[in-house]
């Protein structure tokens, strides 16, 4: 399928929300730049069950705006002789930037709520989100970040690969011990595909923090 | 003529017949001479006194009087005014009120004059006044229109279309909803077009343009990746060898803010010869406000996640950054150094073999004892980096008898600033994520044995105002006493007996919500070893 890169433009606002009173989501130590992730992505089908491994690198996170960017790199992919690298961006739900609706990317409000609802940590939230779509929420004490993470290209293959990069993930990230989980929702491809990763410390007996500083 | 001039005398506003003299001319019938007075107050005013004293001698009153004359002396009057207005908020709610804000529409109106020279002045005292106080500009289709009325500006031939340049420059700086509009209003695109006219621009043009530029990219992803999108690295690596150093300056901040980007910079856009020779070049220029601004370039740019092979370091940039971490100027030392903590940015082995290889622990150990503060903060951010990533890595600071390890700790009991600190504790909390010999060596540093009795300094940092200090502060810890090693028992009754543990508890509850939970990590962690909280 041929790669749609999709420019994100003005926010998708929920009626009635004022982005003016809204702060952005705190820093979450493990959601940062250079944190890197390991797990699984279960892209099984009718025909058969299948996993490929995947590794996630946060590149990049400016929470003033929702926005944190990185790559993806999906090992063990049958039609690939190597592994397969994406970069994506992703819009953190904080009720200022982003809500938990979409509105692009053809997810309609029952796809939203489809699929946020298959995380356990949502359920909490699900009722005031469905009555007046969260505005109410208070994200910044909440120890789980929502997000939406697009892949915008393939970093070291063509696109005639054989791969789609043409949907996203929901996704979420558990603060405290920076799990990530999330379903792939494309129209075109199978549904629910889940995506499971855990922070990767890199042979190391802790966590490890590296830093940078754009002037 | 003569007060056109920045040769001509200043004039003294504050003696009393000075400013008689000045108001005579101010009311003289003759345009030439009031156009002179009004010169004078444009060349002469610049401090608040001064332009206090002209307030209250009723000069802004004056010069709208007098912007109904002639051409000259209604361009006088609109200079005249933007520089008794300038950084003043006083002087400028003044003016705002006059005659119920009639005056202030007599200046506004004059955006849409015939003459360009008159639309450009108006507009640059209403920037003035914008940056002075914002407040009176609520209606969006003024600024929409100022940004406009400039953007059309700058197709003006003459000397109205450099300043013009600048001007939105001016307006635009710091300002995301102004940069917005201006994004909307396709100002990048027309901006670039006249870059590529292929006339040759005047200096001050083309600096204001550059600048423009930047600013529009300095906080909006949007406009970042549309900027880059029209193919315009070209136009940016031939204003890097431009014979002015204003241009030049001019066109790295241009390139620097476009680096922002973090997906072009993992797209490999700048990582080419053909855009890291130059900008390496001009770290021998000259001009130090260029050395300055392509330092600032390089250090976003070196960011290069695309790919570990790097045309800054294949033209020996490491070894240049080692030079100017070593400046006479903290500011160069400071960038320098931020430039190499970026370079090393999860950089594999080899590339931090580059660097330590030449430092080495005496030099780096100057570095972080440097008496600056920022400089120590990006000596302290550099080590981080550098001990993180594969665990090898971590070697580096026991290098000459552990002699970094030891600076750091040193630096840390100093009471240092929260930035500084915030670093030192994540270079030992990286080094506590190793074996067990860099954890004790490590705990050795928080309990050094010549320092017994007095407070730990990881008290102290964790009553910081500073969350990130305590998160950091938290992390080192939740490291040291990590259930998978061997020794984490004793180090975690070292930690207690110390008040380390005992205070995390009362901690429970911290407004962070970030430390709230690496704290949690910790009792969660406590608990398992016997504890109880």
């Amino acid at each position: 399928m041929p790669v749609r890169v999709v420019e994100s433009n003005t926010p998708a606002q929920v009626s009635g929300t004022d982005p003016g009173n809204r702060s952005p989501l705190p820093p979450s130590s493990l959601l940062g730049a250079g944190q890197a992730f390991s797990g699984t992505q279960n892209v099984s089908n009718q025909q058969k069950e299948e996993a490929w491994r995947v590794n996630v690198q946060i590149q990049g996170i400016d929470l003033e705006h929702g926005y944190l960017c990185g790559t993806m790199e999906a090992l063990n992919v049958p039609m690939a002789d190597t592994p397969v690298i994406t970069f994506w961006e992703g819009e953190i739900v904080d009720g200022k930037n982003y809500t938990f609706y979409t509105g692009k990317w053809e997810a309609t409000r029952e796809d939203d709520m489809r699929h946020w609802s298959k995380f356990p940590s949502f359920s909490p939230l699900q009722g005031q989100v469905e009555t007046d779509g969260g505005r109410q929420l208070d994200l910044n004490n909440y120890p789980y970040i929502f997000m939406r993470w697009k892949e915008q290209y393939f970093v070291n293959v063509g696109t005639d690969c054989g791969l789609t990069i043409a949907g996203f993930y929901y996704v979420c990230f558990s603060c405290s011990d920076g799990s990530i989980s999330g379903f792939y929702y494309d129209p075109n491809s199978s549904p629910f595909q889940k995506l499971e990763l855990k922070t990767v410390n890199e042979g190391r007996s802790g966590f490890s923090f590296s830093s940078y500083e754009l002037q | 003529m003569i007060f056109q001039s920045n040769q001509a005398p200043k004039y003294d506003f504050l003696q009393e017949k000075n400013m008689e003299f000045l108001f005579s001319l101010l009311n003289s019938e003759n345009e030439n001479v009031s156009g002179l007075g009004a010169s004078i107050i444009a060349h002469a005013c610049g401090t608040s006194v001064e332009q206090r004293v002209l307030c209250e001698a009723g000069v802004l009153e004056k010069l709208v009087i007098l912007l109904d004359g002639s051409l000259s002396q209604r361009e006088a009057c609109l200079e005249s005014l933007a520089t008794v207005l300038k950084n003043n908020p006083e002087a400028v709610s003044d003016f705002v009120g006059l005659e119920s804000g009639r005056y202030f529409n007599s200046v506004t109106e004059l955006t849409k004059d015939r003459y360009p020279r008159t639309r450009l002045l108006s507009c640059l005292c209403l920037v003035v006044i914008y940056n002075t106080s914002p407040s009176y500009f609520i209606n969006m289709g003024t600024k929409s229109s100022l940004i406009t009325t400039l953007l059309e500006l700058l197709n003006d031939p003459g000397q109205s279309g450099d300043d013009a340049a600048l001007g939105l420059s001016c307006l635009i700086a710091e300002k995301e909803d102004l940069q917005q509009l201006a994004y909307e209003a396709d100002a990048i695109k027309n901006i670039v077009d006249i870059l590529r006219t292929g006339s040759e621009l005047q200096p001050r043009r083309l600096q204001g343009l550059f600048l423009s530029l930047a600013e529009l990219c300095s906080k909006l992803e949007d406009c970042r990746c549309s900027f880059l999108s029209l193919q315009v690295l070209d136009l940016l690596t031939n204003a890097l060898r431009h014979k002015d150093a204003d241009v030049r300056a001019a066109a790295c901040i241009c390139f620097r803010n476009a680096a922002r980007s973090v997906k072009s910079l993992s797209a490999g856009r700048f990582n080419s010869d053909h855009v890291m020779l130059p900008l390496v070049q001009l770290l021998h220029d000259p001009s130090s406000s260029v050395q300055v601004a392509v330092l600032g370039a390089l250090s976003n740019i070196v960011l290069d996640f695309s790919s570990p092979k790097s045309s800054f370091i294949e033209y020996g940039g490491i070894k240049q950054l080692i030079e100017l971490s070593k400046s006479m100027d903290p500011n160069a030392r400071c960038s320098a150094l931020r430039a190499l903590r970026n370079l090393m940015f999860l950089a594999d082995n080899k590339r931090k073999e580059l660097f330590c290889s030449d430092v080495k622990a005496q030099g780096f150990a100057c570095l972080i004892s440097d008496p600056e503060p920022p400089v120590q903060e990006q000596a302290l951010a550099l080590l981080r980096n550098l001990v993180d990533g594969c665990i090898s890595s971590i070697e580096f600071v026991f290098d000459e008898d552990g002699l970094i390890l030891d600076t750091v700790g040193r630096q840390l009991r100093k009471a240092p600033q929260a930035q500084m600190a915030i670093q030192g504790m994540y270079v030992l909390t990286n080094v506590a994520s190793g074996t067990e010999l860099h954890k004790e060596a490590v705990m050795q540093q928080l309990f050094p044995q010549a320092k017994a009795g007095s407070e730990n300094f990881m008290l102290k940092f964790l009553q910081s105002d500073e969350s990130q200090l305590r998160s950091a502060t938290v992390w080192t810890i939740i490291n040291l006493i990590s259930p998978s090693s061997p020794g984490a028992f004793d180090r975690h009754v070292k930690l207690r007996n110390a008040g380390i543990i005992p205070q995390l508890k009362n901690m429970v509850n911290d407004a962070c919500l970030d430390v709230k939970i690496r704290i949690r990590t910790v009792l969660g962690q406590s608990m398992s070893f016997g504890d109880n909280y």
